[in-house]
């Protein structure tokens, strides 16, 4: 899970191997922001499947790259 | 996840914030008034729920995420330290976890070209980069370090 200067970049990077999802740097922050916001509240519990594929869903990361098992 | 394992999950967690690190199972322990190796059976069974990821050689913290327990490519400035993060993803993360903004410094993995992205209200200050994922969310947990 990685940051690059462009799609260029991340061509060469992976030379062979199958791609995976690439997405713009602020909507990677919007999913980071939802997904970690209560990891370091006392009330925090663990989150639920459905709750995590909901954080996916609502910023359309969405398809079967994104389907959590 | 049962109340004991929660507490000892929060207190973790809280140690970390309070060392700017991850803490040792010693050191848990001696916060929680725990024998050590209640700590780690604890912890043992938090890394089964993938509530935090232990060193299996060690039994010692290797990722309480978004935070690492071992230098990464991910470095992370917030309230007033520096931080591991263990990929982009949990970089970002750390500024999400603490309720702060950031400065994440790394590198493309592809150039080696020096990449610093300032986090101010949740916004990255550079929105031309972009995140590669690689794994599919399937198998995120398959190997979660590699991942």
């Amino acid at each position: 899970m990685n940051l690059f200067r462009s799609e260029e970049h991340i061509a060469r990077w992976l030379g062979a191997r199958e791609p995976g999802a690439t997405i713009p740097v602020l909507k990677l922050s919007r999913l980071a922001h939802a997904w970690w916001d209560d990891r370091l509240s006392p009330k925090w519990r663990p989150h639920t499947r459905e709750q995590n594929q909901a954080v996916l869903d609502q910023l359309e990361l969405t398809g079967g790259f994104w389907r959590l098992p | 996840m049962d109340a004991g394992d929660l507490e000892l999950r929060n207190l973790t967690y809280a140690k970390v914030v309070e060392l700017g690190r991850v803490p040792a199972a010693a050191e848990v322990a001696a916060a929680a008034g725990r024998e050590h190796v209640d700590v780690i059976a604890g912890w043992r069974r938090l890394h089964h729920q993938h509530a935090l990821v232990l060193n299996a050689a060690t039994d010692e913290i290797r990722m309480a995420n978004p935070f690492s327990g071992v230098p990464t490519a991910y470095r992370v400035h917030a309230a007033g330290r520096w931080w591991y993060a263990n990929c982009a993803w949990d970089a970002f993360g750390i500024c999400a976890a603490l309720h702060v903004d950031g400065q994440i410094e790394t590198s493309c993995p592809d150039s080696g070209e020096p990449l610093s992205i300032a986090v101010r209200g949740q916004r990255p200050d550079d929105e031309h980069l972009l995140f590669h994922c690689l794994v599919p969310a399937a198998r995120w947990w398959d190997d979660i370090v590699f991942t």
